[in-house]
């Protein structure tokens, strides 16, 4: 038992309605007290369905229970009645997965024919979000791949792409592109979009490419296993990344086409996936070498997300914008193994592995790093903070929902990721030069840009309280020259300044910051 | 007077769906009352849905919480807060904790009467709050919250006759409810709840209850019960008509005869734009908040056609008034969304009221919808609240008018890929 005011991951019944929101003819019914269908919500307003969502809920009431009454035959019936799914899938919550009940049994009394139905009972104490919704993916392309004619045409199936991921469609887009740029043909995207007849037809497929380590990696293992199928793992993030994910895909297209007397495929001209088709793919490579992102050089950055994004983003960020890493981590423990040989030698310490926003807040502030990649909870964290925070990951918002072409796959997420770095940070060498020699005539950009504490940039502009005296944020009283001896160091180590000062001041039993103490404590600190 | 309107009127179908559990209310009770802290006893999926569902944000520091039931602790005998509460009172020093229970809990069959109990201090009382699923919807668990504050009302001397006002709202509407009283020359005791846990009103046998919500009747009861008062039965004071019968009836209750036709008439009169264009037009209210009845009323009485209003409990006693002004009109308790949707496919109304998971869809299926939700979060109390409420029903209409013509085949493609034809 622990207090808990905010979870990373959903819960097993939202991976399931992930992936069967996604499909077609598939249907989910929650066998579960009334609300816990709440999350039909989320699809209806992150992803703004304009259909129903195929979830149903067979409500559990108090007074059932006592009666012995099951609504769920009756539930089953009404959703055969009204959908005629294909396939309905029926999951437990939390409290009826503790009341034991038979739900296969229950499941058969509704006369609903027994190959139309699939009761996917996983322990939602134990599993969550990622690992029910990889689990029943699989499960539902063991149940339907069958045995089918190789297309004649290199073809891939796109595995893992499920409802509400981060960015789905537009990265799912890039891909598209990348491999009609290739000649290659999309075979099946599932779960996004695919019907049971598109899983029965996977097998057709030369190669499966599944790029999230969370969900889909399972699915694709077995079709490899099962079918001798090829499969790409690895996350085209970042244009390095991309490349070798493209020749990977071209080499064991090439493997199977050799099988059958096709004609190799190689690698086009690079501009060939710009999106007019006679531009560099991407301007990450002369972005990051250009001189004013040099101060990129100095810029530290924290990353906390997802397994498959945290591996994707360190690398990118210091292996193609050359910043530095001072900290990554993720919430998804099970993936915590894989990530940490994935970045072998990328981190200065530990991974940081949690479930608990506040740990990760505290991190983020004991760093103070220049840029945050993180989940929307750690936009919440850094916004108090005021440190730059970029959305990367789920959990996501509705924000993160745009309408907009941003992927983060292929070469045109690496420009969108790039962008997006650039506009969080802190601008670079104009900046600094400004601010490093004083702020004459840029008062409002400490206000507006800083506003460390609101009271000191007031303070500084002649508007301080009485006495000319300022509280920094623990509780410390600056004097006004203690504070205008502050506002000459450099604002983007101010507040780290600020921090240590009032530090070593409680240390040292002051009550305030004066001129003298903030001096010793730079002695003490060293500058 | 009270007339019960026989069973015939009222439609019972087999469950809600596509609506929330009686936690929700978290979401405007910890804002309400501003030296609490609401702790629910349940599992990840509480946790889920508060973050999600509720769209709610954590910023400094939350006012609520989940103490977090994981698999170790389902075989263990009764549940051990006394850390969480400890965490609880060091972080956040509230005068009072609300415990709430879930589904799992329940399931498992934890005594959280005694567990409150045990809990409690003379300094920090904790209050047993039934908001699970398997019982509560929505909006009801504010009704346990207000009966778990009961205690904590001091009793109002006989004779000292006062209205205490019932349900949550802003302050803002609050003091408009207290100055129309006021005006009428009725004595305020004030509101369950009131803002601070320590200002909670007096209530005794002269006092009179004034329900401003429609789904807070077990409260009512219970001080009835309790504490000798007297509850309004009238019509609950949303649109002209529902206010000008509450205020009438309430004065009533206090001796004082007024006639506010004149109001009533300049308060329809400053929504005639709104009247005239929802005239005539069909509206459907699937169940959510449990205002449905007071909604759908007001629609009637502004000549709106209401083709059917469902509500997910309806209390024949409570709601009495508003049942009968509702005389001829399809009410449907517990309906049975599969249904509702087909007979909405093929009646057309021309608005459906309807909940936050089945909003965009009906859009989606050419409907002009409006959120029931918003009804929650928006002052449409009384005489202040008349022209708020007329223009949400209406605001609808007009943008949909001011938007070019849509063609769904197009604008729609690759929206929802799921909900596309297996090809």
């Amino acid at each position: 038992m622990r207090l808990a005011f905010w979870l990373y991951e959903g819960t097993a019944l939202h991976g399931i309605s992930r992936i069967t929101n996604s499909m077609k003819g598939v249907h989910t019914v929650y066998h579960a007290p009334q609300g816990d269908d709440y999350i039909t919500a989320t699809y209806t307003m992150l992803e703004r369905t304009p259909e129903f969502p195929a979830l149903s809920i067979s409500v559990v009431r108090g007074r059932d229970l006592a009666q012995g009454v099951s609504r769920l035959p009756a539930t089953l019936q009404q959703v055969e009645h009204h959908y005629h799914p294909e396939l309905t899938v029926i999951a437990p919550s939390c409290s009826t997965a503790l009341l034991q009940e038979d739900l296969r049994q229950l499941a058969a009394h509704s006369g609903v024919a027994q190959e139309k139905l699939m009761v996917y009972a996983v322990n939602p104490f134990r599993v969550t979000e990622n690992e029910a919704a990889d689990g029943l993916f699989t499960e539902l392309v063991k149940r339907y791949a069958a045995n089918g004619q190789k297309s004649a045409v290199p073809a891939v199936n796109l595995l893992g792409f499920t409802s509400l991921g981060f960015h789905l469609k537009a990265n799912l887009t890039s891909l598209r592109r990348m491999l009609s740029t290739l000649g290659v043909k999309v075979n099946v995207v599932a779960p996004w979009g695919a019907g049971i007849a598109d899983l029965a037809r996977l097998p057709e497929a030369w190669l499966n490419i599944a790029p999230y380590h969370e969900i889909g990696r399972t699915a694709a293992e077995y079709l490899e296993q099962e079918f001798a199928m090829p499969a790409v793992y690895d996350t085209p993030i970042g244009v390095e990344p991309t490349l070798r994910w493209l020749r990977s895909i071209i080499e064991k297209l090439n493997e199977v086409g050799a099988g059958c007397g096709a004609s190799p495929i190689s690698m086009p001209a690079l501009h060939d996936f710009s999106l007019d088709g006679m531009s560099a793919p991407s301007g990450v490579p002369w972005f990051a070498r250009t001189a004013d992102m040099e101060s990129f050089s100095n810029k530290k950055a924290f990353v906390f997300a997802d397994a498959t994004t945290t591996v994707a983003m360190v690398k990118f960020l210091r292996d193609e914008l050359g910043m530095k890493v001072v900290g990554a981590g993720t919430y998804l423990e099970r993936d915590a193994d894989w990530v940490r040989r994935e970045l072998e030698g990328y981190l200065p310490g530990e991974l940081m592995v949690t479930d608990r926003f506040q740990d990760v807040a505290k991190v983020i502030e004991d760093e103070l790093p220049d840029l945050v990649c993180g989940t929307q909870m750690e936009r919440h964290s850094c916004r108090k903070l005021d440190i730059p925070c970029m959305v990367v990951s789920p959990p996501t918002h509705i924000e993160n929902h745009l309408l907009g072409y941003y992927p983060f796959f292929g070469f045109d997420g690496a420009d969108v990721i790039a962008d997006r770095v650039y506009l969080s940070c802190k601008l670079g060498l104009e900046k600094h030069l400004i601010d490093f020699f004083g702020d004459a005539g840029l008062e409002y950009e400490d206000g507006d840009a800083a506003d460390e504490t609101g009271v000191a940039a007031a303070a500084a502009n002649g508007h301080s309280p009485a006495g000319g005296s300022t509280e920094g944020e623990g509780g410390m009283v600056w004097t006004g020259e203690a504070e205008t001896m502050l506002k000459k160091v450099p604002f983007f180590v101010r507040k780290k300044v600020r921090k240590n000062t009032e530090t070593f001041a409680m240390e040292q039993g002051e009550g305030e910051v004066t001129v003298e103490v903030f001096r010793r404590a730079k002695d003490s600190l060293g500058g | 007077m009270l007339q019960v309107p026989g069973d015939g009127s009222i439609i019972k179908e087999d469950n809600v769906t596509h609506s929330f559990c009686g936690l929700a209310c978290v979401g405007w009770m910890y804002q309400k009352i501003k030296d609490s802290f609401f702790l629910i006893l349940g599992t990840h999926t509480c946790a889920h849905f508060l973050q999600n569902a509720l769209g709610m944000m954590i910023f400094a520091k939350p006012r609520f919480g989940i103490a977090l039931l994981e698999e170790g602790d389902l075989s263990k005998h009764e549940p051990s807060l006394e850390e969480i509460i400890a965490e609880i009172k060091a972080d956040h020093n509230p005068s009072v904790i609300f415990l709430l229970s879930s589904c799992t809990p329940e399931v498992m069959k934890v005594d959280f009467k005694g567990l409150a109990d045990h809990l409690a201090t003379p300094e920090v009382p904790v209050l047993f709050v039934p908001a699970s699923g398997l019982v509560y919807n929505f909006t009801q668990a504010e009704d346990s919250v207000l009966h778990a504050l009961v205690p904590f009302c001091p009793q109002a001397p006989a004779g000292e006759k006062s209205v205490v006002f019932l349900g949550s709202v802003n302050d803002a509407t609050a003091d408009d409810l207290r100055a129309e009283a006021e005006e009428l020359g009725i004595k305020v005791g004030g509101f369950l709840p009131e803002s601070r846990f320590e200002h909670m009103p007096a209530i005794g046998p002269d006092t009179v209850l004034a329900p401003i919500q429609p789904y807070l009747s077990r409260v009512a009861v219970k001080l009835e019960r309790e504490r000798g008062a007297r509850t309004l039965h009238s019509l609950f004071p949303f649109g002209p008509d529902g206010t000008r019968a509450f205020w009438e009836d309430l004065a009533k209750m206090f001796g004082i005869e007024v006639d506010l036709s004149d109001r009533e008439k300049a308060a329809w009169e400053k929504i005639r734009r709104q009247t005239d264009l929802l005239k005539g037009k069909q509206v459907f209210l699937t169940a959510d908040t449990m205002m449905e009845l007071p909604l759908a009323r007001f629609l009637h009485s502004a000549g709106a056609e209401v083709m059917e209003c469902s509500s997910a409990y309806i209390n024949k006693k409570f709601h009495a008034r508003e049942l009968q002004a509702l005389e001829g009109v399809r009410v449907v308790e517990q309906p049975n969304f599969h249904r509702q949707l087909e007979d909405i496919k093929r009646e057309r109304p021309d608005m459906v009221v309807t909940s936050l998971m089945t909003a965009n869809p009906f859009v989606g299926q050419g409907f002009i919808v409006k959120w029931s939700m918003e009804f929650m979060l928006m002052s449409i109390h009384g005489w202040s609240g008349v022209f708020t409420l007329a223009n949400m029903f209406v605001s609808p209409f007009d943008r949909r008018s001011a938007l070019p013509e849509f063609d769904r085949d197009v604008w729609l493609e690759g929206v929802m890929p799921s909900a596309e034809k297996v090809s």
